[in-house]
């Protein structure tokens, strides 16, 4: 394609810039635009760092990163759009993102673009341009472009583009500051700094000129939302959604009379044609500015990938650094679980109950704070650990590039069930917590992927269902303990094939999302990045999650524990409850009210099954003994030096990682009366149904309310609750009828 | 000849992109245009998807979609 001038033309009297006449606004709207991978959050971080406010758009699940703080004495008001390739939306995030610069108008936009990548970076520019808001350029990683060779002429871009290039560096801080003054001053001056507007050429013109004339009745451009010959352009492009979404379909007509002379000349797909002229001006430009030189050095990331994507280690090395990952959450974050657990369980109970005792309140209200409220605060605070660790990872993993790798490297497997590249990471966490899991898969873009893989995760067996695996293969399978534990691991992925595939040709039929997908350089993440990604999630998860966590436990304490004064658990409402649902677990081979107020108690948390169990098979068991309680300066203490011992702990375990991996069981201690018990209840192969069942059932409810958390909605949660419960049913029961079928 | 069929380290131009709707307008947008200079670097170690270098920078796709892309070999790369 020829690189024209003329391509590029200044309108004057472009009829949407600016109508009110200020001078000087003092509240500023700017929003941040840039395609993903263009280093625009850390740029965003750089700008405003702790003052960022991380949210939700409304109506959807995508973060919205926000700032409100004063810069030159104005109130500057910073939005982050999500990752954008193109003004014609494919993700939720681009609707996110195309709707909020078309509807709100800020004014100014800053455009981080990749100068390592300028054509396709440019490609978008122009379509922000064309809105015909003042636009900023950073022109993000002038460091690498520099050190490949690149020569960049910022002047000739900004004075072809009409809008401002400012070179900067997001990771260091470098131009940061001349950017924002930048913006400001565009703002101001918005009169001045009329962007350039694109020629498509007479033809497209003409029928621009055409639409444009009959939508000036349109109510949302009389309101000055949307720039006509922005609008003109999207419905010759024929643009589906944008006509929908701003309610232009009455104009079908006569955009289709428009357009009839040039659908016989250039035939019917105007939406190439548009973008090839793009394209065209986008390529033009880089070849006027960019100088690069003469040879192609191979680059690092080349070089990189030719180990790391090899045929025949890229596997090998994906799954090494896998385990690590897998391996580094968990013991890092294991011991800081455990510590919160006993500051939570000691200490703080122990505070609790002198404080309501000194109040001499009613024995209820004391049940009611240790067990009800203050465990709840332990549930919440206890996943706190992985979800921080989890969160690190993949925003390393994410930062460094390596996440689109692990995704092209996986992706036919988990294609072949429907799957994304990107789910395996989420499912494989799913093997330690759900919980972190179903956090992770933010990192899948499609809705639909990330629903898919959020079902599925509850079928890796976390570490909680181990401890319950671990009693009744040491009382019924001690001979074979392990090969029983790993066949109900893969017991819950073989499922979790079959059910991606059902979803696949049921609750997900139709659509198929595609895997377009960059493979960015590799990049060195920088730490403020990290924590601050880190830091918000476990902030999000500790506010969302948090409340619905609480609230469920309180709920949970009252089934547990009314009618008040009841003497054994059996006339409790789990009691009772139990009794009314054991008979469906009848032919499942475990049908008595205590195996199923146990599976009740497991949606708590899976492990609280077997000390359930304890109680209800052996009551005395729940007998407390009595401590000395020690000082409050002695609690202090013991706090603080157990903190110390978490971190001693959880930088022995990054040692060991890269030593040899045990799979060690802690078995509870005093199960030998539960033992004794459920040897005398269950068969081995009741015992196997009860387990698979346990594998299969509902995850706990805090996954539940993850789910919740990540997409906004109950449904999926509502879903898994269904899917599971038939799922465990019918397995528990073909192994337990299978079984005694065949004589076992 | 479809994108699909270009071995590893061998470029073309492309000449046709044969899906339409949103799928095709998201090719277009990640720079599959036509007239466009495109190089296999890799097949993933499971023989899919596949990562082409397009507008100087490296694009996973499928070889379901690859093979909706026609292209025209370029010989004689150097």
């Amino acid at each position: 394609m020829k690189w024209r001038k003329s391509k590029i033309i200044n309108k004057q009297n472009t009829p949407f810039v600016n109508q009110e006449l200020k001078a000087e606004k003092n509240d500023l709207t700017i929003a941040v635009a840039g395609n993903p991978n263009s280093g625009k959050s850390t740029l965003i971080n750089a700008i405003a760092g702790s003052r960022l406010q991380v949210g939700n758009w409304p109506g959807v699940t995508v973060e919205k990163k926000s700032a409100s703080f004063d810069f030159q004495g104005r109130k500057i008001t910073l939005v982050d759009l999500p990752g954008t390739y193109s003004m014609s939306p494919y993700t939720q995030e681009e609707v996110i993102a195309r709707d909020y610069l078309v509807r709100e108008k800020p004014d100014v936009i800053i455009n981080v673009v990749d100068a390592t990548n300028l054509e396709r970076n440019l490609y978008f520019s122009l379509q922000l341009l064309e809105l015909g808001i003042p636009l900023v350029m950073a022109l993000n990683m002038h460091d690498e472009a520099a050190g490949k060779g690149f020569r960049i002429d910022e002047e000739k871009m900004a004075s072809i583009l009409g809008c401002a290039v400012i070179p900067t560096v997001a990771t260091k801080g470098e131009g940061i500051g001349r950017l924002m003054e930048t913006a400001v001053a565009f703002a101001d001056a918005s009169e001045a700094h009329r962007p350039v507007v694109i020629s498509y050429g007479d033809d497209i013109e003409k029928a621009a000129l055409a639409i444009e004339k009959s939508l000036k009745d349109h109510p949302d451009i009389l309101a000055g939302h949307l720039p006509l010959r922005w609008m003109a352009l999207k419905m010759i492009e024929g643009d589906a959604r944008a006509i929908e979404n701003y309610k232009a379909g009455q104009y079908a007509a006569v955009a289709e009379n428009a357009t009839r002379h040039l659908r016989s000349a250039h035939g019917e797909d105007l939406e190439a044609l548009m973008a090839d002229t793009r394209y065209g001006l986008a390529a033009g430009l880089t070849r006027e500015a960019l100088q690069k030189p003469e040879k192609r050095k191979r680059e690092l990331t080349e070089r990189i990938d030719a180990v790391i994507l090899n045929r025949y280690a890229g596997i090998p090395i994906f799954l090494l650094a896998m385990w690590l990952m897998f391996k580094l959450t968990f013991d890092i974050a294991g011991p800081f679980t455990d510590w919160l657990d006993g500051v939570i369980g000691g200490p703080l109970s122990r505070w609790a109950e002198v404080f309501l005792t000194a109040i001499s309140a009613p024995e209820w209200i004391t049940s009611l704070v240790m067990e009800g409220i203050i465990a709840g605060v332990g549930a919440v605070l206890v996943f706190l650990p992985p979800i921080f660790a989890m969160m690190f990872f993949i925003t390393l993993l994410e930062a460094s590039g390596y996440m689109a790798r692990a995704a092209f490297v996986m992706d036919r497997m988990m294609h072949a069930i429907g799957l994304h590249g990107k789910s395996f990471i989420p499912l494989l966490l799913g093997f330690g917590c759900n919980v972190p899991a179903v956090y992770a898969t933010r990192t899948l873009e499609n809705q639909r992927d990330k629903a898919l893989t959020a079902l599925l995760i509850p079928l890796m067996s976390c570490g909680a269902r181990l401890p319950v695996y671990v009693i009744f293969t040491g009382v019924f399978f001690a001979a074979y303990a392990g090969t029983v534990l790993w066949s109900l691991y893969i017991l819950g992925i073989v499922l979790a094939v079959l059910m991606g595939l059902l979803f696949k040709k049921t609750l997900f039929r139709g659509e198929a999302p595609v895997f377009i997908m960059e493979l960015p350089p590799y990049r060195m993440p920088t730490a403020k990045n990290l924590m601050i990604h880190t830091w918000e999630k476990g902030k999000h998860y500790l506010i969302k999650a948090g409340t619905w966590i609480l609230a469920i436990s309180v709920f949970v304490w009252f089934g547990l524990n009314m009618p008040w004064g009841v003497e054994s658990k059996k006339d409790s409402y789990l009691g009772k409850t139990g009794q009314i649902i054991a008979p469906v677990f009848a032919p499942l081979g475990f049908g008595t009210w205590e195996a199923a107020s146990s599976l009740l108690t497991g949606v708590v948390a899976k492990e609280i099954v077997v000390s359930t169990m304890s109680e209800v098979y052996v009551p005395e068991t729940g007998e407390e003994q009595q401590e000395e309680s020690p000082s409050l300066g002695e609690d202090f203490k013991e706090i603080a030096v157990s903190f110390a011992g978490a971190f001693g702990e959880a930088g022995k375990n990054v040692f060991s990682t890269f030593g040899i991996a045990t799979m060690s069981a802690e078995e509870e201690e005093g199960t030998t009366g539960l033992k004794t018990a459920i040897a005398k209840v269950f068969t081995p192969l009741s015992a196997y149904a009860f387990m698979a069942f346990v594998l299969l059932y509902l995850p706990c409810f805090i996954v539940l309310v993850a789910m919740r958390d990540e997409f906004g909605t109950w449904k999926w949660a509502g879903v898994t609750i269904i899917y599971q419960s038939v799922l465990a049913w019918v397995v528990a029961f073909i192994i337990y009828q299978g079984g005694s079928l065949i004589g076992l | 000849m479809t994108l699909a069929d270009l071995k590893t380290g061998k470029s073309g131009i492309i000449v046709k992109i044969n899906v339409s709707g949103a799928l095709k307008r998201r090719l277009m947008d990640m720079g599959v245009v036509t007239g466009t200079d495109v190089i296999v670097e890799k097949v993933a170690p499971l023989g899919d998807p596949i990562e082409v270098r397009i507008k100087s920078y490296a694009l996973s796709l499928r070889l379901g979609e690859a093979r909706q892309i026609e292209v025209e070999e370029i010989k004689n790369h150097k």
